[in-house]
Parts: C-alpha cells; sequence; structure tokens
C-alpha cells in the first residue's frame, strides 16, 4: 500500500475548510501550519483570475527529510506515509533545511520538527484524513496509489496529460499530485511575493521556525 | 520556461498566504563551521611542519594539540547551541541513521576529539614517537571531519546552492586558509622565517584557490539552475547580501593574497600576520554569507 494524495484544482474554491480541519485536528499552534491554501492571483485588470492551492508534505517516495534526519524521527511507515518521531527529534532542522517544499515546521511549544503526516493516526483507525473530509467539493482524493481501482488511481488515469507534481527536477517522487495546476501555483518563483498579504506576517517574536 | 518569463508574462500576485520563515540555521552553525576550519587546519598544518620544517614544528606539539581541542569543542559546543532540543543530543548515538551526514559527522567529530584529547595527553609527556603516529591518523581523520558538512549541506535537497561539489573542495581550503593563519599568528616566534614562509604560501595559495571558486560560482552558477540565480540576486548589485559578500570576499581572500605576496617582496612578519589575521576574520563572513542566502528562497 502507498498511500498518497490528488488535489484537483479545478475544484478548489480556496474555503480553507481542509487548513481549519488540519488544526483542529492535529492542535498545530498558532502561526505554523501543516496544511495552508495559497492565493495567487494571475493577470491584469480587468483579465485576472484568482487561483488556490492547497500546500502540504508531499510524502515524497525518495524523501530528503528521512535522509538527513540523523536519529530517524522522521521514518516511512508501510503505507508510504513519511511519519514524525516527535519524542525522538533532535531539533536539528536538517530536515527543514531538506525539504524543497517547506513543508517542515520547528513546533514552538515541543521545539520538534512537525509536519502533515497525512492524518496516519485517523488513517490507523480506518478514517480519511481531516482535511478530505472538511472539503466540501471533494477535491481533496486520497488513497491507495498501488490500488488500480481507488478514486486517486482512477483519477490519475482519467486526467493522466493533466497530473503534476511540485519541482519535479528535485528527484523525491512526491505521493502529491495536483490536476489543474500549472507553474503559477506550484512553482514559488513564478509568482511575485509582495509584502502586506500574510496571515500573521507581521509577528516580530517567536516567529515559527521553517515550514512555509 | 523559466519562471522570470512566466512573472512578467501573467503578473502573478500572491495575495494570501502565510508569512515566509525567519533564517533556521543562524549564526551559530556559522561558527559551528569557522571554528571546525580552524580545528582541522591547525592539525594539516602541525602535520605539514612535522615533515617539512622539524626544526620548527618539534616546539609546536603541546600548543597546536591544545587549539585544535579547543576549537573541536567550540564546533561541537555550537552545535548543540543550534538544537532546539539540546538535551536529546544523545540520540544520535543511540538511534543513528547512517544515511545521514549529520549522523557520520557527529561519530567522526567525536573520534577526532578523542584522537586530540590523545594528542594534548602525549605533547604533554613529551612521548614524541607515539605522538607523530597518533598525528598522521587524527590528520587522516581530519580531512573527513572536515568534508562532512559538504556532505550535510548537499543532503539539503532545498538549497540547490549547497549541491555542488565545489562545496567540498571550498570545506579543505577553508581548513588550510585558517589553520595556515592561526598558526602564522599563534606560533610566533617559535616558526623560522622559512615556515612562516611556508605557512604564507599556504595561506595565499588557499585564499587564491577559495576566490576562484567562489567567483565561478557567482558566474556560472545561475546559468545552472533557476534557484541558484534567485538566490545569487542577494550578492549581486544592490542585493542585500552584496555588501556583506563582498566584504568577506576582500578580507578573507583579496587582501591576504596581496600581503603574502607583499610581506614574501619586503620579508615583513608584521604584514604576514596582518593577512592572517583578516583571513580568519574574513572567512567567519565569507561563511556566513553562504549560509544566509540559501536560506531566503521561498520554497512553496
Amino acid at each position: 500500500m502507498q498511500l498518497g494524495f490528488l488535489v484537483d484544482l479545478h475544484l478548489c474554491m480556496g474555503c480553507k475548510g481542509c487548513e481549519i480541519a488540519c488544526k483542529v485536528e492535529n492542535e498545530v499552534p498558532l502561526s505554523t501550519w501543516r496544511l495552508r491554501v495559497k492565493y495567487v492571483d494571475v493577470g491584469t485588470f480587468p483579465e485576472t483570475k484568482r487561483t488556490f492551492t492547497p500546500l502540504r508534505c508531499n510524502h515524497c517516495e525518495n524523501a530528503p527529510c528521512e535522509r538527513i534526519c540523523p536519529v530517524s524521527a522522521l521514518h516511512y511507515l508501510d503505507n508510504g506515509i513519511v511519519n514524525i518521531d516527535k519524542e525522538r527529534c533532535i531539533g536539528c532542522a536538517g530536515c527543514v533545511m531538506a525539504c524543497p517544499y517547506g513543508a517542515i515546521y520547528i513546533d514552538p511549544q515541543t521545539q520538534t520538527a512537525d509536519k502533515c503526516t497525512y492524518c496516519a493516526h485517523r488513517i490507523a483507525s480506518s478514517m480519511m484524513p481531516a482535511c478530505v473530509v472538511a472539503c466540501p467539493v471533494q477535491a481533496n482524493i486520497f488513497g491507495d496509489l498501488d490500488d488500480p481501482k481507488s478514486n486517486i488511481s482512477k483519477y490519475i488515469m482519467k486526467n493522466q496529460a493533466n497530473v503534476q507534481v511540485r519541482k519535479p527536477e528535485k528527484g523525491t517522487n512526491p505521493h502529491h499530485f495536483y490536476v489543474g495546476g500549472g507553474n503559477v501555483n506550484l512553482n514559488p518563483l513564478a509568482s511575485f511575493r509582495p509584502e502586506g498579504h500574510s496571515l500573521f506576517g507581521k509577528l516580530t517574536s517567536k516567529m515559527p521556525v521553517g515550514g512555509h | 520556461m523559466a519562471a522570470h518569463e512566466i512573472l512578467t508574462a501573467t503578473n502573478a500576485v500572491v495575495t494570501l498566504d502565510v508569512g515566509l520563515p525567519g533564517i533556521v540555521w543562524p549564526w551559530l552553525v556559522t561558527v559551528n563551521m569557522w571554528a571546525k576550519s580552524i580545528g582541522t587546519g591547525v592539525i594539516f598544518m602541525l602535520f605539514l611542519l612535522l615533515r617539512m620544517h622539524p626544526e620548527s614544528g618539534n616546539k609546536l606539539r603541546l600548543m597546536t594539540s591544545i587549539s585544535a581541542f579547543v576549537f573541536i569543542n567550540i564546533f561541537l559546543l555550537f552545535t548543540l547551541a543550534d538544537l532546539h532540543q539540546p538535551f536529546r543530543m544523545w540520540h544520535i548515538f543511540v538511534y543513528s541513521n547512517f544515511m545521514s551526514a549529520i549522523a557520520v559527522g557527529s561519530f567522526m567529530a567525536s573520534a577526532f576529539l578523542g584522537l586530540l584529547s590523545y594528542l594534548v595527553f602525549l605533547a604533554y609527556m613529551k612521548k614524541n614517537d607515539i605522538f607523530d603516529k597518533v598525528l598522521l591518523w587524527t590528520t587522516i581523520l581530519a580531512i573527513p571531519v572536515t568534508l562532512y558538512t559538504a556532505a550535510l549541506m548537499a543532503q539539503c535537497t532545498a538549497r540547490e546552492m549547497w549541491q555542488m561539489p565545489t562545496e567540498s573542495a571550498q570545506m579543505v581550503l577553508a581548513a588550510l586558509l585558517s589553520g595556515s593563519a592561526f598558526m602564522i599568528l599563534v606560533a610566533g616566534k617559535k616558526l623560522s622565517y622559512e615556515a612562516k614562509s611556508m605557512l604564507g604560501a599556504v595561506l595565499g595559495l588557499s585564499a587564491l584557490m577559495a576566490f576562484i571558486i567562489y567567483m565561478s560560482e557567482l558566474v556560472f552558477g545561475p546559468m545552472k539552475a533557476e534557484e541558484v540565480a534567485y538566490v545569487m540576486e542577494y550578492i549581486k548589485g544592490d542585493g542585500e547580501y552584496a555588501s556583506m559578500f563582498w566584504v568577506g570576499q576582500t578580507m578573507a581572500y583579496i587582501l591576504p593574497m596581496f600581503l603574502v605576496i607583499v610581506s614574501r617582496i619586503t620579508k615583513s612578519e608584521s604584514i604576514l600576520a596582518l593577512g592572517a589575521i583578516l583571513a580568519i576574520v574574513g572567512l567567519w563572513i565569507v561563511k556566513h554569507v553562504w549560509l544566509i542566502i540559501p536560506q531566503l528562497l521561498p520554497m512553496s
């Protein structure tokens, strides 16, 4: 079993329900995020369009965070999830530096690395991740990539020409896919990032380490 | 199509997102790398002096061993201080992931420190024959100890600028530069003019090589990858770290090269000492800029 995620960006409407569900389910501390939805506006008025991109850990098949972690706090589960053992983590932040997706942060309360685990605790109880349950338009599709009959496998087959991953050149083989994405959504260098449009952007103390 | 070309066409603007994080590996890591360069570099220099200028090297066993011991302890102390859970440091030795350069480096640095402690003891007891045999193995181990940071940086897939083979060369050159500079300054009158002259040559040549590599990175790096080009903008033109970068390059490499040449012409040891001071201080600045700028790259 290799669990994976697919987000259909045609369906996502940027409600941030997944973001909040993740925060509540995993008790993610203030100013840190396991999952967040980024808004990028494209074009020049009046020809403009707003895009929404949910961003979370990609649970890479060849995960740089797992490789760099000196104590194997970041480790693979049998189902392909890259999980984290917070009791073992020494807080060296090597994983934060290695992750090309900015998906890992140092939890300000425990001072250990943390990230999306695809809600591994819910999966263990045969439940779907909190963000999947919360999505009102079923833009988040979750399932077993090894099973050709799973929803995610069928979705990938159906949209073969339009399935993308973030930063494929890094060779990480993410288990997280997007349908309907483009460079603007998936490449952080393909958009301007002016000051003043960031949640908690004005925090001046106790800034979280990593994860953006 | 490159991102900047798309950017011009789409005028894409991030209109709502979380704040970008700050620096993850701060100046503590710079001190770590800088101290490790000196700690390993002086061992290289002692090995060299004992073979090429034994009349000077013979007087430096204890001083060099203690210096290396102190700087490797500074390196380890700052490594520990940078951890968010420093009291769990022991996990590295119990739950070791040998695919991680951090874990492998920790074992090597610990073994290196053990050998240095033994060297201090042998030098204090004046057991020179055993000292020289142990020094050989310590010098061999100093090579991977000084190189492992390059391996660690290469494992940072997110920071493409560090994932270059030249990083390994820079680590060795930093050790040679700082090791020779430190010996010139601290050994003082225990060194003959010829020995100082040799250390000056090591200092000047390692400065030249390191400077060439940095300039090559500056010019050729952006041709390799979009992310490297983005990061290099911070040290080009009026980039945020451009002044610091050039101050570092001037202090660590350009001025020491020039001063080594002047000292050889004038036979002035004080000019050589000035070059050595600038190299040691400048190396910290150079390392710091190179550590910080890839961390400013937006990841997602």
